[in-house]
Formats: C-alpha cells, sequence, structure tokens
C-alpha cells in the first residue's frame, strides 16, 4: 500500500458531468442537463464513503464517471493506483484505461438485469479474468471457484445459470464478478435496494467481511439512509448535480447542517410505532436539472430560505475539520438530526 | 359506528396450480379490518401478501384459484348493508364489478404500470366515476377535478388532460389514490404504494393517505415490506409468511414486544436509522423455501432459531390467541 500522506484513494475535483439535450433537424444542441455540475471528495484507503439524495440527482453518474463508462465533461479524477502513484482517470483514453478497469469494480443494484441469462455463473465470473488475460484454461475455474466461496455461493453451482438463483444469491454473483480481479476501489450502485428485507441484512454484512478481509475501499450509492448510516464512514448528500453537505457519518446523522439534510432524514419512516415528532414534509418535486432554478437550488422548497437564497447559489464550503456544506444559514440554523434510539 | 368488523377473511387459501406443481401461495390467511382503521400486512417477496390482497377483489388471475376461505365484506348501507362471501361470488359476476373500484379501491406499486398509458388521466377516472354512478360526463369531469385537487396535485384541470407518463412519480401515485377514492370506496388497498418513490416523496404519500382516511373515514389495508411505513401508518398488523399469517398485533405491541420468532429475527435483521452501530447486522439464517416443496409442520422451522426438534417439524401449530388480543402461530406460546 502507497505510503504517501492521508491515505486517500480517490479525490475527485470538480467534476461535471453535461449531458446535451439535442432536438429537431440536425439534431441540434438546445440544452444541456447537468447531471453532475462540479463536485469534489475524496474517498480514503479501506473505507466507505455514502453517497445519498433522491432519484435523478447524479449519483450513478459520478458512479459512472470514475469508473469511465463517462467521459465527464471537465474535472479531475485523481486515483492513487497500486504502485503508489496518482493518475487522473478524467485524462485516460483508451489502452490506458484497461489496466484501471481491474482495479475499479462496480456492483449494479438489480441482480436480475445485470447478469446475461444466457451466460453460466461460471462464464459470468470469468469474463473478466479472460479479458484482462489473467488466468487460463483450469486456473480460471480455480479462481472463480474460490471467489465463489469468498461471496457464500457453492462453487458447485457454477455451471447453473442466474435464473437457478434468487435475487440474494444472484447479487452475490454480482459481487463476485467484481471481486475475482482483487479490485481496490468498488462502487456499489445500491446494491440492496432490489431485495427483500433479510436478504438486505445478509448481503450488508458480506459487503462488510469482504471491506476488511481485502482492505477494500468503497462508494457506496444509496436512496436508503439507514442502510448508509449502517455502512458508511463519511456521507456526502446530492440535490441536483451538486453535493449540499460532506460529513462523517455520525454528524451528519446527529446534526445536519443543511436543510435538504434534515427533510431526508425526517422522512426516513421510523421503526418506532407512531412517535412522528414534527416531520418536514418537502414540497413539490426535486428540481430539473436541465433547468435548474436560481440561486440555490433547493430554496423552493426549502422551509428557511431567505431573499439571498434565491439570488445567490452558496458554494461548498468547509465548516469544520471534514464537514462541508452548502448553505448560506449553516452556523444559524438549528437542525434536527436523527435521535439515538 | 358499526362494531362488526368491515371485512373478515377467515382459512383463506389461494394456490396456483402450475405444470410444476401447485404453489401454495396463501394457505391460512386469517385476518380482520375495522371501520376507519389502517391494517398492514408485512413479509418478505412470495409470502402471499399480495395474493391475499388480489383474492380480496377476485383478481386472481389462472391458473390461480380461491380453494378455500371465506372473505365476509359488510356492504355500506346504501347498497343494502348486507354481509357477503366475496369468496363465493364469481370473478365476473356484476356483485364483484359493483365492490371492485366502488365499495373496494386499490392502489398499485407501480403507477406506471398500472395506469393506462394510452388514456389521459382524466378519461381513467371519469371512467372509473361513471362506472359505478349515475353521472353526466360533465359532471364526472368536476369530480375528477375535484380529486386531483383534494389528493395536491397543482393545477389540475390542465392535468386532467394528461398522460401519465407526463407526469412524475409521485404526481402519478397521487393521480392513481384520487382514481381510487373517486367512488368514495370504504376500504382502500394499498398494495406497496411507496415503494417505487424516494423518501421524501414516500412521506409526501403516506402523509396524503392518513388525511385522506380522516376526510373519507375510510379502512386501509396496507400491503409493505418496510415495517417503518408500517410502524407510521398502521393501527393492526398482520405478519406473514410463506402464505401464512403467523402473527397477528396492534402496532404497538407488535414493535414492543413481538412474540413470533419469524417477527423477531425480521425487526433484528433490519438495519434502523438512529442506531448508530456500524456493527454486524443479525440476518434471518437461510433462505424462503422454495415454494413447491413446503416445510413440514410449522413452515418457519428450518431458519428458527427457537426450533424444538420432533416437535416443530411434525405438525403445523394452530393461530392461538393470546392474552394481550394478538394472535401467533407458534408452539411456544401454546396452553
Amino acid at each position: 500500500m502507497a505510503d504517501s500522506s492521508p491515505n486517500i484513494l480517490l479525490s475527485v475535483e470538480n467534476l461535471k458531468m453535461h449531458f446535451p439535450i439535442r432536438k429537431g433537424f440536425g439534431r441540434k444542441i438546445v440544452g444541456h442537463v447537468r447531471a453532475v455540475d462540479d463536485v469534489s471528495f475524496s474517498v480514503c484507503c479501506g473505507e466507505t464513503l455514502g453517497l445519498v439524495g433522491e432519484s435523478g440527482c447524479g449519483k450513478t453518474t459520478i458512479g459512472r464517471c470514475i469508473l469511465r463508462a463517462y467521459d465527464p465533461t471537465q474535472g479531475a479524477i485523481h486515483y492513487q493506483n497500486g504502485r503508489g502513484q496518482s493518475v487522473d482517470l478524467a485524462q485516460l483514453q483508451g489502452k490506458d484505461l484497461i489496466s484501471y478497469r481491474r482495479e475499479l469494480r462496480m456492483i449494479f443494484q438489480d441482480p436480475y438485469s445485470s447478469l446475461n441469462p444466457r451466460m453460466t455463473v461460471m462464464d459470468i465470473v470469468a469474463e473478466p479474468l479472460r479479458i484482462h488475460r489473467i488466468a487460463e484454461g483450469r486456473e480460471i475455474e480455480d479462481r472463480v471457484a474460490e471467489t465463489l466461496r469468498k461471496v457464500g455461493l457453492r462453487p458447485e453451482y457454477m455451471r447453473r445459470y442466474p435464473h437457478a438463483f434468487s435475487g440474494g444469491q444472484r447479487q452475490r454473483i454480482g459481487i463476485a464478478r467484481a471481486l475475482v480481479l482483487d479490485p481496490r476501489l468498488v462502487v456499489c450502485d445500491e446494491p440492496v435496494s432490489a431485495l427483500d428485507v433479510s436478504v438486505q441484512a445478509q448481503i450488508l454484512n458480506l459487503l462488510q467481511d469482504l471491506q476488511s478481509e481485502f482492505n477494500l475501499t468503497y462508494l457506496f450509492i444509496s436512496h436508503d439512509l439507514s442502510v448508509v448510516e449502517y455502512l458508511a464512514n463519511q456521507v456526502a448528500v446530492m440535490y441536483v448535480g451538486l453535493l449540499v453537505e460532506v460529513a462523517s457519518t455520525d454528524e451528519l446523522f446527529q446534526s445536519p447542517k443543511h436543510p435538504y439534510t434534515e427533510a431526508l432524514l425526517s422522512a426516513v419512516p421510523k421503526t418506532v410505532p407512531r412517535r412522528n415528532p414534527q416531520r418536514i414534509i418537502l414540497k413539490g418535486d426535486v428540481a430539473d436539472p436541465a433547468n435548474p432554478p436560481s440561486g440555490c437550488y433547493f430554496h423552493p422548497r426549502c422551509p428557511y430560505a431567505i431573499d439571498r437564497c434565491q439570488t445567490e447559489a452558496p458554494a461548498l464550503r468547509e465548516i469544520g475539520p471534514g464537514r462541508k456544506v452548502a448553505c448560506h444559514l449553516a452556523e444559524q440554523l438549528k437542525l434536527h438530526g436523527v435521535e439515538t434510539s | 359506528m358499526n362494531t362488526s368488523p368491515l371485512l373478515e377473511i377467515s382459512g383463506l387459501k389461494t394456490h396456483f396450480f402450475l405444470d410444476e406443481g401447485t404453489v401454495k401461495a396463501v394457505e391460512g390467511a386469517d385476518l380482520m379490518v375495522q371501520h376507519g382503521t389502517t391494517v398492514g400486512i408485512v413479509g418478505e417477496s412470495g409470502c402471499g401478501k399480495s395474493v391475499t390482497a388480489y383474492s380480496i377483489l377476485q383478481l386472481v388471475e389462472s391458473p390461480g384459484k380461491i380453494v378455500a376461505g371465506k372473505i365476509l365484506w359488510q356492504r355500506p348501507e346504501a347498497t343494502g348493508g348486507d354481509l357477503l362471501d366475496l369468496a363465493a361470488l364469481k370473478p365476473n359476476s356484476r356483485e364483484i364489478h359493483a365492490i371492485r373500484g366502488g365499495e373496494i379501491a386499490m392502489i398499485f406499486q407501480e403507477p406506471l404500470t398500472s395506469l393506462s398509458p394510452i388514456h389521459t388521466i382524466g378519461d381513467q377516472i371519469v371512467e372509473a366515476i361513471r362506472l359505478h354512478r349515475p353521472v353526466s360526463q360533465e359532471e364526472a369531469r368536476r369530480q375528477a377535478v375535484q380529486m386531483l385537487q383534494r389528493v395536491g396535485i397543482p393545477r389540475p384541470e390542465e392535468r386532467l388532460d394528461n398522460y401519465p407518463f407526463q407526469l412524475s412519480g409521485g404526481m402519478r401515485q397521487r393521480a392513481m389514490i384520487a382514481m381510487a377514492l373517486s367512488c368514495h370506496p370504504s376500504l382502500l388497498i394499498a398494495d406497496e404504494p411507496t415503494t417505487a418513490l424516494d423518501v421524501t416523496t414516500q412521506a409526501q404519500i403516506l402523509e396524503l393517505m392518513s388525511e385522506l382516511q380522516n376526510d373519507f373515514g375510510m379502512s386501509i389495508l396496507l400491503i409493505t415490506h418496510n415495517l417503518g411505513v408500517v410502524a407510521e401508518m398502521c393501527d393492526q398488523v398482520v405478519v406473514m409468511y410463506l402464505g401464512q399469517v403467523v402473527e397477528q398485533a396492534d402496532t404497538v405491541t407488535l414493535f414492543n414486544d413481538p412474540k413470533h420468532p419469524y417477527t423477531q429475527a425480521l425487526m433484528r435483521s433490519i438495519p434502523k436509522i438512529g442506531q448508530r452501530r456500524r456493527g454486524r447486522l443479525d440476518p434471518i439464517k437461510g433462505m424462503v423455501p422454495d415454494p413447491y416443496n413446503r416445510p413440514h409442520g410449522c413452515c418457519f422451522h428450518p431458519r428458527c432459531d427457537k426450533f424444538v426438534p420432533g416437535l416443530c417439524d411434525q405438525q403445523e401449530p394452530p393461530l392461538r390467541k393470546l392474552k394481550s388480543g394478538g394472535m401467533v402461530r407458534c408452539v411456544l406460546y401454546g396452553e
């Protein structure tokens, strides 16, 4: 492991991803969807960063930019590779990227659509090994069997097709496919939201075990705050393509500093019957990233908005060690977090 | 106020006859919905919660069939006020058509797939109203606008001429609720109404449902796998496992003192917000068994941590009444 100062594995700087909207004759560009608009954050080696927000806020786009499934419009993605060198993934093209695709892997949300139904488990998990020419012949089979064992599946089943497995088992196959190349960073895109409650617990435990065993770093994308609280060391909250708050998990849940974070926390149904202290119900819908409101994007729904919020967009600024927030009123507001039960 | 229950299901069995064998999707469901209350049905996928709901409205599709049990429905005064066994009705009889949508309405998980994509929201609501009420087209349209306004859709006159795809997820679910409530049903069945929505939208929809319940005085049968939603919305909870009701209690008792080992395990396995605990979760061991071969005896025994050999795997325990008023299906709570 590289011993370069505070062991930051990945640091994203001013990342922007704009998708053009094309219309009419000649497919002229008439506007841009600002899916990710100037986002910066960093993840330490062996830790988990939770990325939360409503659907359409750009969480998945960030994940895909890091894996370079998309070409970011602007910005840098500094990654500390296995030999201790820092590379900007956003600048790499073509062949140079291939070696990084071994170290950065992804786990997908829906275990039903992310596995090819015409391939056996063996083929699915072995495909990355073949593509990267890491193993051949018998060795492939051994490595697949070993990886399947790691994720809690029986290697005897590797000749079967995905349809023979339940949702939880399929998600384990997806995890095995990600882990077979011994990655360093895994982007987990809502890995448990399509699973049943009891299976969810098994997969979350598995992810945690694998992390401590192989010193994995996770970027954990989720809209479920209770899951994020359980897994993440740090949480970044997104709203319409922007980060609105970054903090350590405990601080964020105890004392949120952005009104949007407060509303998100308050919206989660609590498992305590009929005790529901003043829930904040946000009015209206998420802003359209192709046509966002002026000033702070959150102001039309914010219960604390003042005139300044309508005209001036707040920058993400540091208000404490490791604590950033994008709100003009961060210091004045007394916001409620989640009570510890 | 009527003291007899609005809906009483006893010994309901709905089976699916497939080539590979018989799937006993519902195998002994008993539950009761009182006037003006909310009853939640919880359980993992495949436990028969949706099939129970579909059975009430006779919407179970072939090869599924209700093979046993009673679904007693207290009809409102306006339509006679008599007690009707819905399980005995034919799926296309006149009575069930009058009840479906008129007296019992249903909303579904994903409004985009359950609303017609080729008709406007307005047309669909107007159709529902005119099917059950002798009103003119104009009057029905006026009522539809009123309903949309009531569920919090801005500019309802314009929205009436929108197609479902033109609305956001939350707005679609609101339109769906407006349609369901347009004939003032006495029972609303909500099948995972907020599962496809974001937390903030979920909070809006749940708030709206409790508000409307107060206004219209209807009962709600809420099907969900989210225990948090149950804790906030329901008066009574029914826990199902493999087609059977394993526990039934009022919400406060169920959350503070769950009796059945399955309920206990389910409560332990979920990450709860505000725990600040980065330890391990405590999952239920094993998996839901294959529906073609249900375990012998108590169907939860292979996964149960309080399994008594020679007893649990031999005979199926009956649903017993407890002193607290709840019911539980487990040998641990025998006389």
